[in-house]
């Protein structure tokens, strides 16, 4: 159980504390309501470039990182398509230069030429190293597109072309800034050895003054229903043939999202997974399968990726891939195999929200999403899940007409 | 619209970490375990640590492959079996083999302790090896390794150990698709058995640890037995080769991997703690030389980092990045520059402040939570040195001196004796 606090200031900034006395540092985590989802179609990649300069420093305090270096501290950030994520942990004793770097960046940007032309520099090396120079690494962005047509989330948080990142200007940046940076925009959870009245006052008094903004208002086109099944196929010099599958799925706050959690677990949680022992270590036709859920806020994906053995017809593995998931709209999961996925995710659950940064992290999420209780009754959401609703939802979503399918094709493969 | 300037809050001193007290039982077979009591939460890590890492190998991938092995079937399970009930009782299990040594690490919900360790038992003792399962996974070791190599990173970091230790020693050895066919249970068995011995384990428990803890590990591995232990003594030697600077060409790369870096010290040697802070001040932090001067200030990289790691028989030291292909020497003279630079200046007071802060709060982090603890109590024990390493090591940061700084990168980075590795 994690207990938690939680209060607002006037100018709309939410704050969560949780007192964890076992730790010498403490954690602090802001969450801005903004990501990948919110740019405009002709300047994406924006919310992440962004993230690089709120390291560039202030008016009033040049360099971000020394302070908190010297301070004892370390800290990092992350962009993905719902949301803006810096945190940083520091020892206990000096949490209040957090609230001073924090706050001051919240407050007011320097935005130089020189620091945006250096990390648009830096994020196209970025994306050259996760997306261009890897094997497989455009394969997700060859996925989005495919499945989502209209919706923001066809394009991933590098941007849809690194051209748009190239392109920026300071006056898109100043204006990005104001229009999603502000203390009604952003949640702050703490976690380590301090108490709420010390949070709330340190809150006070540095965020205290930070003024509301107007924020841009959030008008994201819903995605239409697929309604037939969408196919891409692509060659590259890689070693193996892979496929990528994608079907739409319920937002992240929706009931299903804990059935299809479970469902995804199933498939390919762990080494038990059913693609795994299937088509793994049973049939041999992939050297490595997974599936996961994108946890999108919005709808998002499940998704499966498989790397085909050598000598293994793409189509023969497709269809195997096909078989097993036919198999769970068929039949219900016998309760064995329920339970074993449900002590999997607690078991998760519970290790992960033993560092105060990953509980500060979530905490934040949960508040965002709705209630930062979420933290400890989400084992519940996953615990009333039965058999049953797991074949009923993917009869729902794992159909056909809701797919898209990558064929991701070597073309320097042997003659078989 | 910006608020009137407001005075930095005071830098307060902070606590020095705390390395939590380890206990030490020892089982009837004169097994050691290790156990720190931590945590907030019912969860513990327990770790099965052998000698029977990479370099005690007498065929290349023997070590990895046993150790993968470990858990495709057992006398009583098979693999499918062994991963459901893995599974089903909540538990997440690394199993790997580094240069030195190899074994498992579980972690898992305490309230299920007792069948945890029968598993782990099983898992450890009493592998079947089949042979079905073996060229099964030889045949995705194979793939994955294709797919590897056509990583620029990878590429560069495999030539780099060849370079730094020769291809006759197994810290070197490079992999080659040949080495993936032709490896036999029996021989599997036979490795097994000479270094998975009961004689040769050490548990490190920690977490929050059930009271019955000690009596169930006595009985899962108190009385085994060790077999009749024959070890050859295999010594090949260490040796790096003549030539110092290797281009890989890459097609289709559009980054160059660059590796630059050498055998070193290890953890034994009483200069080891200065050059570790020598690294943070080059490449080991954010705020480090190399960051600032090849990203932040230049933008040829997303990231660079140089990193100091201790092997049982050597260390090296190594510095990493990927850089725009066109800007590959660019970057190499840059580095060199900063190495020249510690060699030929004293680092400034202001500086030095910082990372002194830097690594101290560093420490508190290394030994945050049971997980961590056990992380960092391991990393001195395989030295042969306990807690007692990170004392002096937190009193190094404290009071090094410039000039030490100086002289140690004068000493340990001698641009002669270093590797050059590009892969792109």
């Amino acid at each position: 159980m994690i207990n938690f606090d939680s209060f607002s200031l006037e100018n709309g900034l939410r704050v969560i504390v949780h007192r964890d006395e076992s730790t010498p540092l403490t954690a602090m985590n802001i969450l801005y309501d903004v990501g990948s989802r919110d740019e405009d179609p002709e300047m994406t990649g924006l919310a992440h470039l962004f993230e690089h300069l709120m390291f560039g420093g202030t008016r009033n305090i040049p360099e971000y990182d020394t302070p908190l270096q010297l301070a004892g501290g370390e800290n990092n950030a992350f962009t993905n398509n719902d949301i803006t994520n810096y945190y940083l942990t520091v020892p206990a004793e000096n949490i209040e230069t957090g609230f001073w770097l924090e706050s001051d960046r919240m407050d007011e940007l320097d935005f130089s030429q020189r620091n945006l032309d250096i990390q648009k520099s830096v994020v196209t090396e970025e994306f050259n190293q996760r997306y261009k120079n890897q094997p497989y690494g455009d394969s997700l962005l060859l996925l989005r597109p495919l499945a989502f047509k209209v919706h923001p989330y066809r394009w991933p948080t590098i941007g849809l072309d690194i051209n748009h990142v190239k392109n920026s200007r300071l006056e898109h940046i100043r204006e990005f800034f104001f229009s999603h940076y502000a203390p009604n925009n952003a949640i702050i959870a703490v976690a380590g050895n301090v108490t709420t009245e010390r949070i709330r006052a340190l809150s006070e008094k540095w965020f205290g003054p930070v003024p509301r903004r107007k924020t841009a208002t959030r008008n994201i086109p819903a995605e239409p229903t697929q309604t037939s099944e969408r196919i891409m196929t692509v060659e590259r010099n890689v070693p193996s043939d892979a496929i990528y599958k994608a079907w739409h799925v319920c937002p992240r706050t929706a009931d299903d999202f804990y059935v299809m959690d479970l469902l995804s677990d199933i498939l390919a949680g762990g080494e038990s997974g059913r693609l795994y022992t299937k088509l793994v270590r049973g049939k041999n036709l992939f050297s490595e399968i997974n599936a996961f859920l994108t946890a999108d806020i919005d709808p998002g994906l499940m998704v499966v990726t498989g790397k085909l053995m050598e000598g293994v017809r793409v189509e023969d593995a497709e269809r195997s891939v096909n078989d097993v998931i036919n198999e769970l709209l068929d039949k219900v999961p016998d309760p064995g195999e329920i339970e074993k996925v449900k002590n999997k995710f607690e078991s998760s659950s519970v290790l992960l929200n033993t560092g105060i940064l990953h509980k500060a992290m979530n905490l934040a999420f949960c508040e965002l999403i709705g209630d930062p209780a979420l933290i400890n009754t989400e084992v519940e959401r996953y615990r009333s899940t039965d058999g049953e609703m797991v074949m009923k939802a993917a009869r729902k979503y794992l159909i056909p007409e809701n797919c898209s399918t990558l064929y991701y094709l070597s073309s320097k493969k042997e003659q078989e | 619209m910006s608020l009137p300037k407001r005075k930095q809050p005071p830098l307060n001193p902070f606590t020095a970490f705390n390395a939590g007290k380890v206990n030490l039982l020892s089982l009837r077979n004169s097994v050691p375990v290790y156990t720190i009591e931590a945590g907030t939460e019912d969860v513990m890590r327990i770790e099965f640590i052998f000698r029977a890492g990479i370099d005690k190998e007498y065929i290349p991938l023997l070590a990895t492959t046993t150790n993968m092995m470990l858990t495709e079937g057992s006398l009583r399970h098979t693999s499918e079996e062994i991963t459901r009930l893995l599974d089903y009782y909540g538990v997440f299990l690394n199993l790997s083999a580094e240069k030195d040594n190899a074994g498992l690490i579980a972690y898992f919900l305490s309230r299920h302790i007792k069948k945890v360790l029968e598993l782990i038992r099983e898992i450890l003792f009493e592998p079947a090896f089949p042979e079905k399962e073996l060229n099964i996974l030889m045949r995705k070791r194979l793939r994955w390794f294709m797919i590897n190599r056509e990583r620029v990173q990878n590429i560069a970091m495999e030539k780099f150990f060849e370079s730094i230790f020769g291809s006759g020693h197994p810290y070197g050895h490079m992999v080659q698709e040949s080495d993936f066919e032709g490896l036999h249970p029996a021989v599997l068995r036979d490795f097994h058995s000479k270094y998975y011995d009961p004689s040769g384990m050490t548990v490190i428990v920690s977490g929050r640890i059930p009271m019955n803890t000690a009596n169930l590990l006595r009985e899962n591995f108190g009385s085994l037995r060790s077999g009749n232990v024959y070890t050859e003594e295999f010594t090949p030697e260490l040796k790096g080769e003549q030539q110092k600077k290797s281009r890989i060409g890459k097609e289709g790369a559009v980054q160059s991997a660059i590796r630059i870096g050498s055998p070193t010290i290890n953890k034994r040697h009483p200069d080891y703690p200065g050059l570790k802070i020598l690294n943070v001040i080059l490449g080991g932090y954010f705020g480090s030389r190399l960051m600032r001067n090849i990203r932040e200030d230049k933008g040829y990289t997303y990231g660079i980092s140089s990193l100091v790691t201790s092997l049982d028989l050597s260390g090296f030291k190594v510095i990493s990045t990927e850089v725009a292909k066109d800007k590959t020497d660019l970057a190499v003279d840059e580095i060199y520059r900063e190495i020249r630079l510690l060699q030929e200046k004293p680092v400034e007071r202001d500086e030095l402040e910082i990372v002194r802060n830097y690594m101290s709060g560093d420490l508190l982090r290394m030994f945050d939570g049971p997980f961590a603890l056990a992380e960092s109590f391991k990393s001195a024990w395989e030295f042969g040195l306990d807690n007692s390493y990170y004392e002096a090591f937190a009193e190094k940061i404290k009071t090094i001196s410039p000039d030490e700084i100086r002289s140690l990168a004068n000493t340990y980075y001698k641009i002669d004796d270093l590797y050059e590795i590009i892969a792109g």
